[in-house]
């Protein structure tokens, strides 16, 4: 056997290996999530440790904001939280499984209709739901107006089921976009398998709930994070005197002067170990099992013909679902833009268009709609490039430390309240040493963006890590042995293959971020009011006709986006991209 | 972690395969041994075939090879240039190589001419160029008229046919086959196993191919390596790997019909008379024995027959019988153990009483004390 001499340009070897490592890629994304993610992050949460650190209080070291939030006010308002992030979650995620099933598996009529809706759904933020029911069970609401007066239904928004109903509404489409992914890259086998083995419908619907595990715990993480960490609902339903949830304290908390950052930090700590404990239930259940099931070897799935029992039921089934998230809402909305007067005692109503005419010709209005749709266009694209890397790394076996690092500040961002997490923008880019060196982004568009990025990139990533979850390794591995490296690699094979779900992230983050309300409010610059604080300064104008008319302009704006990106795609991509998870008709 | 070394990519055009050399390879996954300071060499355009049991290595090793793992220490030449050792780890896509995996890895949203073609990529031909050897590579499989065909809308026979054609396209330095006939039945396993023997010959790359299945082995290599638990146990041609296995887990992997456990009475120069009881055998040893050593007599299905002239006779009844077209392999059962795939031209009732003779040069003799 040949010695092995020691290489002989081993120095010049090091030399650039540590080149390549300073400006690898990885290295590049690393820097990115430190900045836009981890130091807010960590520089808002050590507040509640050490207030001297941010000029926040005399202490270096302390728990006493962890004493103040033990505050029998904050720990029901926590414990509400949990309850209803827990209910929402698992009620969501359910809703979506079946509604996945339905739309992907069957020849049911209304999937149609579904697909069209679920973006609508999307981009409407839990406030603006709220805010729908709100304006037609109100007092001197739209039903009031009409002679109808529901007194119990307007107790129970008011509370638990109101608060539990409308952040379920919220988390459908999110576990939906989650589950229908990974349901598409599922080829019918496993099913055929079972039914073939003597099992019922029942027993390979179970054997397909079993196999999309890790996006069914990918939904409930998420729907878990987004709804204890809602400002949205929160602000509209909840109140100290009915059901207080956390969000709500926390909103109090930075509203009541003076502010006490250390207690907001410490009752976010809480919030982020709620969060742990879903990740660990994520992880309990999903470990050592493995879910790659998307090959080369998947075929499309046929759909299941339905009877006409079947297709009523599964018809009543979406239609009545839509009524409910979408109907309500919308109908609210649009009732409120054409009313004159509402919210008012005038008993003289007038409905026409006056508020939509009102909103094209005035800038005050127009604005905040243009600037947010330049936001939210930006912000979708770093976010998709960013959750596609990120999503990756996270079903990666490789990169233990820094996959858990990553997973734990992904997660902690989806449960940071958006308020508190804008705070921390703050905390991090207005310090002498950002201005030192340079990093002047207090106040400017810049820092906004930014911070809608780093809000975008948790569940935008959840959202792919389903599809992530199923792709077969071999597939890149077979890319790299056959002369490709890893950059040509991903634009090549993995990209496509994750193409339409890129394309529903990006859509996703797209709605999100046009209409997104707390780090707005927090972050805007002087003359760029997003859309979500042009609404509320209308609302809180009392001008109900502008806002919801603003909100509807909105929705239709967003609907337009996403039907313009779909058709893009469907005249774009290639046709190999496009057949992935297509089922036969 | 990649290093310069990357940038110095393998030669991109050969007419002759990479000389492999892979010296004290290690890898652990946590506390298990996956290579356990394995060494091999191959020579250029030779067909190695490595044959071991699940969890023995192989695919490490293959995938080391390759570059999608990093072994722990030890070296991985191809020719003269050193492409794993420590911090050094040349990219797979530099290495001049090309793999056909269990799986496939079929791109899905590829056609078959666009998987094939994906692999010519390196070689910067022009279009025309790109197109023709594409062809040819589908023709060479007999899929020319399935170019436009998607993964799914093959079949499993198919798909291998399309990952071969990928593989031989680009005329790589070594080519790597990981189990790649496992999912297939045995009529295209065994037309699959031809192809892929006389295409790797006529492009006259290095191969390396690995399997569990002996039969499979012994058909296609030039040399053989049998690996367990990270070790490389015996490397040789097929031939001397199952006439003189250097130990008794060669020779049980390399395929026994059983085994008789018994005491040396008598040690000749290259065989030995082993007392199982009421009979004596005459086998052979390939390691030193002593009078009175308890010791396992592994025996080959081809040395066993119901021929009457034979000395080695053991009397047992035939508990079953498999027809196999060119004749029937029965198993039996003696008094000193089982044995498994006796053949004869004619079929033996089963119940029936017989005794099987046993030819002394196919069966072995191996110390007991190494179980």
């Amino acid at each position: 056997m040949q010695k092995v001499e020691p290489s002989r340009d081993s120095f010049s070897s090091r030399a650039l290996l540590f080149v390549r490592t300073k400006v690898s890629p990885m290295t590049i994304f690393w820097l990115v999530i430190v900045s836009i993610l981890v130091l807010p992050i960590i520089l808002f949460l050590s507040v509640a440790f050490s207030p001297k650190l941010l000029d926040q209080g005399p202490e270096w070291f302390t728990f006493n904001s962890f004493k103040a939030a033990a505050d029998p006010y904050f720990v029901r308002s926590i414990w509400h939280s949990f309850v209803m992030g827990v209910v929402s979650s698992i009620l969501a995620t359910a809703i979506a499984l079946g509604v996945a099933w339905i739309v992907l598996r069957t020849n049911s009529g209304a999937r149609k209709v579904w697909n069209l809706a679920i973006f609508a759904l999307l981009l409407a933020p839990s406030y603006l739901i709220a805010l729908g029911w709100e304006r037609i069970f109100e007092r001197a609401g739209v039903l009031n107006i009409f002679g109808i007066d529901l007194p119990f239904v307007r107790d129970l928004l008011y509370g638990p089921f109101g608060i539990a109903m409308i952040l379920t509404f919220k988390g459908i489409p999110f576990a939906y976009l989650v589950i229908s992914n990974a349901m598409r890259g599922l080829g019918e086998e496993f099913e055929q398998a079972v039914r073939v083995h003597g099992g019922s419908r029942l027993a390979a619907f179970k054997m397909m709930s079993t196999l999309l595990l890790p996006a069914l715990w990918s939904g409930i993480a998420i729907v878990f994070a987004e709804s204890i960490s809602d400002f949205g609902v929160a602000s509209q339903l909840s109140s100290p005197g009915r059901y207080s949830v956390a969000t709500f304290t926390l909103y109090k908390s930075v509203e009541s002067i003076p502010v006490s950052f250390p207690l907001c930090a410490a009752i976010s700590i809480i919030l982020l170990l709620l969060i742990v404990f879903a990740l660990l239930a994520q992880s309990r259940a999903l470990r050592g099992r493995s879910f790659r099931v998307l090959s080369g070897r998947t075929r499309p799935i046929t759909r299941q013909k339905l009877s006409p029992v079947g297709s009523f039921a599964s018809n009543l089934t979406i239609y009545g679902l839509l009524i409910l998230t979408l109907g309500v809402p919308v109908f609210g909305a649009i009732s409120a833009s054409m009313i004159q007067g509402l919210g008012t005692v005038i008993s003289n109503y007038q409905i026409n268009f006056d508020n939509y005419i009102r909103v094209i010709k005035s800038p005050l209005l127009r604005s905040p709609l243009l600037f947010s749709a330049e936001a939210a266009l930006i912000t979708a694209t770093v976010a998709v490039i960013l959750a596609a890397i990120s999503s990756r790394m996270l079903v990666s076996t490789k990169n233990g430390v820094g996959k858990k690092f990553l997973d734990f500040f992904l997660l902690a961002a989806v449960g940071l309240p958006g308020i508190v997490f804008a705070i921390g923008y703050i905390f991090a880019y207005n310090l002498p040493i950002a201005q030192k060196y340079g990093f002047h982004l207090y106040g400017t568009v810049a820092l906004l963006v930014l911070a809608y990025i780093a809000t975008a990139l948790p569940s935008t990533t959840r959202s792919l890590v389903g599809n992530m979850n199923q792709f077969q390794e071999s597939l890149s591995e077979a890319c790299r042995v056959h002369g490709s490296n890893g950059i040509k690699t991903w634009l090549t094979v993995v990209l496509p293959l994750i193409s339409r779900p890129l394309l529903a992230a990006w859509c996703l983050t797209y709605c999100g971020t046009l209409l997104e309300l707390p780090v707005s409010q927090i972050l805007f610059p002087p003359g760029h009011a997003p859309l979500a604080v042009g609404i509320d300064h209308a609302l809180g104008n009392y001008d109900f006709g502008g806002g919801t008319a603003m909100e509807v302009f909105a929705i239709i704006s967003a609907l337009v986006v996403v039907a313009i990106a779909y058709a893009l795609y469907e005249k774009l991509a290639p046709v190999g991209w496009k057949q992935l998870g297509r089922a036969h008709q | 972690m990649e290093t310069a070394r990357e940038s110095t990519s393998m030669s991109t055009s050969t007419k002759k395969g990479h000389l492999v050399r892979i010296e004290n390879a290690r890898k652990n996954y946590g506390s298990l041994a996956a290579l356990n300071g394995l060494s091999l060499t191959i020579e250029p355009g030779q067909f190695t075939v490595l044959l071991g049991p699940s969890g023995s290595g192989k695919s490490t090793l293959i995938r080391s090879l390759a570059g999608i793992e990093k072994i722990d220490s030890g070296s991985i030449f191809l020719d003269t240039q050193e492409v794993n050792r420590g911090p050094i780890n040349v990219a797979p896509e530099k290495r001049n190589l090309a793999m056909v995996f269990q799986d496939y890895a079929l791109w899905p949203h590829l056609s078959a001419f666009e998987n094939v073609e994906y692999a010519l990529q390196r070689r910067k031909l022009s279009k025309d160029d790109s197109r023709k050897r594409v062809e040819t590579a589908l023709e060479r499989v007999g899929l020319s008229t399935k170019g436009k065909n998607y993964p799914h809308e093959l079949s499993g026979g198919e798909q291998q046919r399309v990952a071969l054609a990928r593989a031989i396209v680009a005329d790589p330095a070594l080519l790597l086959f990981d189990e790649p006939l496992s999912n297939l039945d045995a009529d295209l396993r065994e037309r699959l196993r031809i192809e892929i023997s006389t295409l790797t010959r006529e492009i006259g790359a290095t191969a390396l191919y690995i399997t569990h299945d002996q039969s499979e082995a012994f058909a296609l290599a030039d040399k053989i390596g049998v690996i367990n638990r990270g070790n490389l146990e015996q490397v040789g041609v097929p031939e001397e790997i199952y006439e003189r296995p250097i130990n008794r887990f060669v020779a049980n992997f390399t395929g026994i019909a059983g085994t008789f456990t018994g005491t040396v009475k008598r040690v000749l120069k290259n065989s030995c008379v082993v007392s199982l009881g009421d009979d004596d055998l005459k086998v052979r040893h390939t390691v030193g024995l002593e009078v009175g050593q308890t010791v396992d007599v592994l025996i080959r299905p081809a040395a066993t027959s119901f021929k009457k002239e034979s000395e080695n006779r053991i009397s047992s009844v035939i508990t079953d019988v498999a027809y196999r077209g060119r004749g029937y392999e029965h198993a039996i059962e003696s008094k000193y153990g089982a044995l498994t795939g006796v053949f004869d031209n004619v079929s033996h009732p089963r119940g029936g009483r017989i005794s099987v003779s046993i030819d002394p040069d196919r069966c072995i003799a191996f110390p007991i004390q190494e179980k």
